[in-house]
């Protein structure tokens, strides 16, 4: 995941020239973006359609008994699969204005709504958790590794950082797996080791929380890393370290409001980096998260679900990358807003 | 660009200036990064074992990948299976050494993809500016607005999985990247002075392209791609372990690595031998295009 | 009286009283005790998937039926051994003498959870749903349109354009209650088996006002609306993680030992194995790659449950196609496969080689049937030459679903062909749901395919290999077969039924229908606290399910 410093991030336009008072260009920024998502999606959601539509395979078909013909034809009346491609398309078009998303298929009368709402809940708490843990440590130990150049902290958050970005999640997941539950429960006799999975809230979550945010934090720490490298080694802080300030004085008041800008705004592809990271840990770790959902959704041809989850994935991203620009804004007074 | 190795002036020729092209001085610095050079070591060694593990077979020096055995299913390490084998008593080590070559055709040839196809919206959308350049940008950002996983697993599962597949998907998922990044170097090179005396000479648009631009902006080119390919690398072996990758019987180490987790409670090296030949391989790949980064670019020196 | 003495007159009677005391808790430990029960007669199981329904009507899968079989009470209900269709909520029932006629009659103490009676006005009803082509029941065919009188046009109506029509067609099947305690069936043609499907859990009945008061899709859904008649009912449903029962107190059959039941939802074998370590499962199925392992743990190998399926699995040719249009052909392929390496190596013995086709527990098992497909490799590669050839001309696209399981017997298959009989074969991975289109399609030549019992009569069985049959994809066609399965299922005498079952699983073999290859077992581990544990070869996901108002947690 090679970001280069300073490239536009997913779903953010490349460029907007506004030129009138401030108060005035934020409403209409946030306005023009949130406008803006609307053909995103229409486009995410008619390739999706799509290419549900033409896929083989019906959502009927069973492993082991068949279902017999009537029955088939019966189910395919219920949920309105008899009509034209275009007369679904747009019925769907009008149902999800109205939040309605259907039923699913694979969970017969269930509305995919309620599937998504009971669902949610552990892809936010693990993805929340994993979202602070990254803010805190990437940035904590990416500072301190420029703070302490070429020392051993220093060679050893970049040898993690390094290490962690290029680690797939689902291995690191299994070797996780490997060493606190399998490993852990043969030597301590089967008194202590943590679970191979689930949801629960309790030490059930230190092992997917760790794996999902492993890649981002080494990326945000190295990131943090370089930035703050840079602002150390321009002349207004060495004119503070002149002047005989206290460390902690200089590093609080002037290097990380400044180093911490081009890490803000890589916080918003981080999202997007938390969902598909969320849908392997989710598999690894047996989790009954949204992650999870889709991919048996995808694996079961459940057309109605599989249309949903893109659709909430596409908004979570574009929403937090709008939030981030917006954070960005506020931060760096220097920037406007384009 | 010439180096600043240390030479007295006596030494220096001036009829006959020594002169290091860019490629050799990133070359010298390369070298000199032992992280990166131990990266490259591997990823020889790997390519290596790709090119030469069917030959291998053939000599008998390694078990053929695919002969069962299932009365020695899940054994542990031995002299005649150094890595154990798998649920079916085939040889872990063979599977492991041919698995590479599966994780790398991936990793090289979708980078042909991501070139191809970013190369020539990046290209066109650079150099031709106004209206076309908006268009490609605003169609990139859609195109972005996808989560890449996603999407591949709804690709993948739809169009069953086949080799050819599965490169297409990666490539067609991947490219945007790319695009952006040649778009924004052509675009910084558009208005140099070398640019406007081609096209004083007479030079039409491609030709500008191909002769001018595309050299200059190979440097973040090939770090761009160097870490593509850990990424394909990575994107075909979540697909096999979540069971739409490769059709059996050719070992990938993503498919390896999801029958290694039906055991993992009984025997965790079914698991442990491809997940960590996988992990070595990204991150060698990493190594180098951090290496190579650092060497072309010498703002980006540590 | 010696003073000493009289000032402990007083101590007389405590001292007997300890002395008494003290013997009678001495004898009462060596008594037979009632009470060497647990205080918390809690049951936790791995059902591993979420029920997609809890309506009788809407239920197919074991997961469902897991719960479903707990919850709702059909007329009969199957005996441990499979000998027979006992009395449940109908406590007798009679068949006329031309056998198209079946009496059911109802307990008069059976009640719904909600302490109403159960009628024979329930069973028309929820019988009379399942045969509603707006239902889209996945049961109704064949087991209730292919016996109940009125019901075979079923198939022809359709939902929605002939929706007029259908209030006539549920009114004109063999179906009636002509008092509240008698439910009256009449069938199409005799049926000995109808008995079993009397049995099947998805035929017990449904509440009519209950349906109408919290809709067809509803109902079911939530603990306060899903009024059922069986010996428990469910009292928390919690999506994705688990479902809960506790004994319903106005079941006729009286109060189980069990106080609850908690029926988990996780899907991975491992971590199901993992949760049975550390206490908090009771009974759990062992993951495939761990058999060896539990078999060789001294504490874990004696809690061990062996439990057979009623499963057979096969190679299913498409006869439609070269080269399996040829018996021999198919034959050669049958032969080619080392069952009993398949059985041990890849199954790790938790499957039984067969290469006949009715599985070990059923009555018409016949294990000597099975000498024509026995394994010889030299003997299949000289029939497949001799019939088709050269074998190394051959390419055989092998369909496979994606999942391990699968994958792992597919790549033991395609190797075992290649290797003993010099054929190439595509081993051709996809989803579950391709996998089934094609084979509606017919776009294949070989899959595995398998049958597991809907109830333990050969009828069953025998009936999906007939001419046309939607259940076998291979298109598989013998005349004479077809005429032998068609006797026999509406033979009333035993003997000569299963003479004739027997006649035409010959045919079957030796015809190489199918390439049969070997039967599941369960393979669970169950915590020795588990007392009563009554196991089945129709056990659903965990062993003893069908049963489990006969279990009872012992001290531990």
């Amino acid at each position: 995941m090679a970001v280069a410093q300073g490239a536009p991030r997913r779903g953010a336009l490349v460029s907007f020239k506004i030129p009138r008072g401030r108060a005035a260009s934020l409403s209409l920024y946030v306005a023009r973006r949130i406008l803006w998502l609307i053909p995103v999606l229409f486009f995410v959601i008619t390739i999706t359609f799509v290419l549900m539509h033409f896929a083989p395979g019906s959502p009927w078909d069973r492993e082991g008994k068949q279902l017999s013909a009537a029955v088939i034809r019966n189910l395919n009346a219920k949920y309105g699969l008899n009509e034209p491609f275009l007369a679904q398309y747009v019925r769907y078009l009008v149902n999800v204005a109205h939040f309605d998303f259907g039923l699913s298929f694979q969970y017969e009368d269930q509305p995919v709504s309620s599937l998504i709402l009971k669902s949610w809940p552990p892809t936010a708490v693990i993805g929340l958790l994993a979202f602070v843990m990254i803010v805190i440590f990437g940035i904590g130990i990416g500072v301190v590794a420029a703070l302490r150049q070429n020392t051993w902290v220093d060679y050893a958050v970049v040898g993690f950082s390094t290490i962690g970005a290029s680690t797939p999640a689902f291995v690191l997941g299994i070797i996780l797996i490997i060493i606190f539950s399998v490993t852990l429960y043969r030597i301590t006799g089967g008194n202590f080791s943590l679970p191979t999975g689930g949801f629960a809230l309790d030490q059930h979550l230190i092992l997917p929380v760790v794996t999902l945010a492993t890649l981002p934090i080494a990326f945000i720490a190295r990131l943090t890393r370089a930035s703050t490298l840079e602002v150390l080694r321009q002349d207004y802080i060495r004119t503070a370290w002149a002047k005989g300030l206290r460390e902690r004085l200089v590093v609080t008041k002037h290097v990380l409001k400044n180093s911490l800008i081009p890490v803000v705004s890589a916080l918003g592809p981080t999202f997007a980096v938390l969902i598909t990271g969320s849908v392997i840990v989710e598999s690894v770790f047996a989790i009954p998260g949204i992650g999870r959902a889709f991919v048996v959704a995808v694996g079961s041809r459940d057309y109605p679900m599989i249309l949903a989850t893109t659709i909430l994935f596409s908004v979570v991203v574009a929403l937090a990358n709008l939030v981030v620009d917006l954070l960005y804004t506020v931060i760096d007074p220097r920037v406007r807003l384009g | 660009m010439a180096a600043a190795t240390a030479v007295s002036l006596e030494q220096i020729d001036w009829e006959n200036p020594e002169q290091i092209g860019l490629w050799q001085d990133a070359w010298q610095r390369f070298r000199r990064n032992p992280i990166a050079v131990a990266g490259l070591i591997f990823v020889c060694l790997l390519l290596l074992d790709a090119l030469v593990a069917p030959l291998l077979v053939s000599l008998h020096l390694i078990a053929d990948p695919l002969k069962q055995n299932a009365a020695n299913s899940y054994a542990g390490f031995s002299l005649q299976h150094p890595f154990g084998t798998d649920y079916l008593g085939r040889d872990l080590l063979s599977r492991v050494m041919f698995g590479a070559r599966i994780s790398l055709t991936i990793g090289l040839t979708v980078q042909v993809i991501y070139l191809l196809i970013g190369g020539t919206i990046g290209l066109t959308a650079g150099y031709s500016g106004g209206r076309v350049d908006n268009l490609l940008m605003r169609f990139v950002d859609i195109w972005y607005a996808f989560p890449d996983l996603l999407f591949l697993l709804v690709v993948v599962s739809i169009f069953q999985p086949s080799l050819f597949v599965i490169f297409g998907a990666i490539g067609i998922i991947g490219w945007v990247d790319l695009a952006r990044l040649i778009r924004g170097q052509v675009l910084s090179l558009k208005e140099k002075e070398f640019v406007e005396g081609a096209r004083a000479a007479g030079s039409g648009p491609t030709k500008i392209i191909l002769r001018h631009l595309l050299p200059n902006t190979l440097g973040p080119i090939i770090v761009s791609l160097t870490f593509g390919i850990p990424r394909a690398i990575f994107l075909e072996a979540t697909l096999s372990y979540l069971g739409v990758g490769i059709p059996p019987p050719t070992p990938s180490w993503g498919i390896m690595i999801q029958d290694g987790n039906q055991a993992i409670f009984a025997y965790p090296h079914q698991v442990l031998v491809p997940a960590l030949a996988l992990a070595i391989t990204m991150l060698s790949f990493s190594f180098i295009g951090d290496g190579l980064r650092d060497a072309i670019d010498p703002r980006m020196r540590r | 009286m010696d003073d000493s003495v009289a000032r402990f007159r007083w101590l007389r009677v405590p001292a007997l009283l300890t002395v008494v005391g003290l013997l009678v808790a001495a004898c009462g430990n060596s008594a037979p005790t009632t009470s060497n029960l647990a205080s918390d007669q809690s049951l936790r199981v791995n059902n591993g998937v979420e029920p997609n329904s809890l309506d009788p009507g809407q239920e197919q899968y074991d997961y469902e039926g897991a719960i479903g079989a707990s919850i709702s009470e059909a007329l009969l209900k199957i005996k441990p051994d499979l000998s027979d269709a006992a009395p449940a909520t109908a406590s007798s029932y009679n068949v006329s003498s031309d056998g198209l006629t079946w009496t059911f009659h109802i307990r008069s103490n059976a009640k719904w959870s909600d302490g109403k009676p159960v009628t024979g006005a329930d069973f028309v009803y929820a019988w009379q749903r399942i045969l509603d082509p707006r239902l889209a029941a996945p049961y109704a065919d064949p087991f209730f349109d292919g016996s109940i009188k009125g019901a075979d046009n079923y198939a022809n109506l359709d939902p929605v354009k002939d929706a007029a029509k259908i209030p006539d067609f549920l009114n004109g099947l063999g179906l009636s209650a002509p008092d509240a305690s008698t439910f009256v069936v009449k069938l199409q043609a005799p049926a000995p088996y109808f008995k079993w499907i009397a049995s099947l859990w998805m035929s017990a009945p449904v509440r009519k006002d209950v349906v109408e008061q919290y809709g067809s899709d509803k109902w079911a859904t939530s603990p306060t609306s899903l009024i059922t008649n069986g010996q428990f009912k469910v009292s928390e449903m919690v999506s994705k993680d688990h479902i809960t029962l506790v004994p319903n107190t106005n079941y006729w059959g009286g109060a189980p030992t069990l106080t609850k039941i908690v029926n988990y939802e996780i899907s991975d074998d491992n971590q199901a194995y993992a949760k049975y370590l550390n206490g908090e499962l009771d009974i759990v199925n062992v993951p495939l790659a761990n058999t060896d392992l539990v078999k060789n743990d001294p504490k874990l190998s004696k809690e061990i449950k062996f439990v057979p399926q009623l499963t057979l699995f096969w190679m299913d040719f498409n006869t439609r196609k070269a080269p399996f249009n040829n018996p021999k052909a198919r034959l050669a392929f049958s032969k080619a496969v080392d069952r009993d390496s398949l059985a041990k190596n890849v199954g790790k013995g938790r499957w039984s080689a067969a290469d006949f086709f009715i599985p070990k527990g059923m009555n018409g098992y016949r294990p000597d049937l099975g000498k024509s497909q026995e394994f010889d490799a030299a003997a299949a590669k000289t029939m497949l030459t001799q019939a088709v050839g050269d074998p190394s001309k051959i390419t055989i696209d092998f369909l496979i679903r994606n999942s391990t399981a699968n994958k792992q017997i597919g790549e033991f298959l395609a190797d075992q062909l290649q290797t003993n009989l010099g054929v190439k074969v595509n081993q051709v991975v996809i989803d579950s749901k391709t996998v089934t289109t094609r084979l509606r399609k017919h776009d294949y030549q070989l899959y595995v395919g398998g049958w597991g019992a809907d109830y333990p009569d050969d009828q069953d069985w025998f009936d999906i290999w007939m001419t046309g049959s939607g259940n076998v994809f291979g298109g598989y066609s013998n005349p004479d077969y077809d005429a032998l399965v068609k006797k026999a299922d509406i033979e009333p005498d035993a003997k000569k039924r299963q003479d004739y079952y027997d006649q035409a699983q010959k045919i079957l073999i030796d015809d190489a229908g199918g390439g049969f290859l070997y039967q599941r077992n369960y393979m669970m581990l169950a915590k020795p606290y588990v007392q009563g544990l009554t196991t089945t070869a129709q056990d659903f996901s965990t062993v003893g399910d069908w049963f489990w108002g006969k279990v009872s947690i012992a001290q531990h």
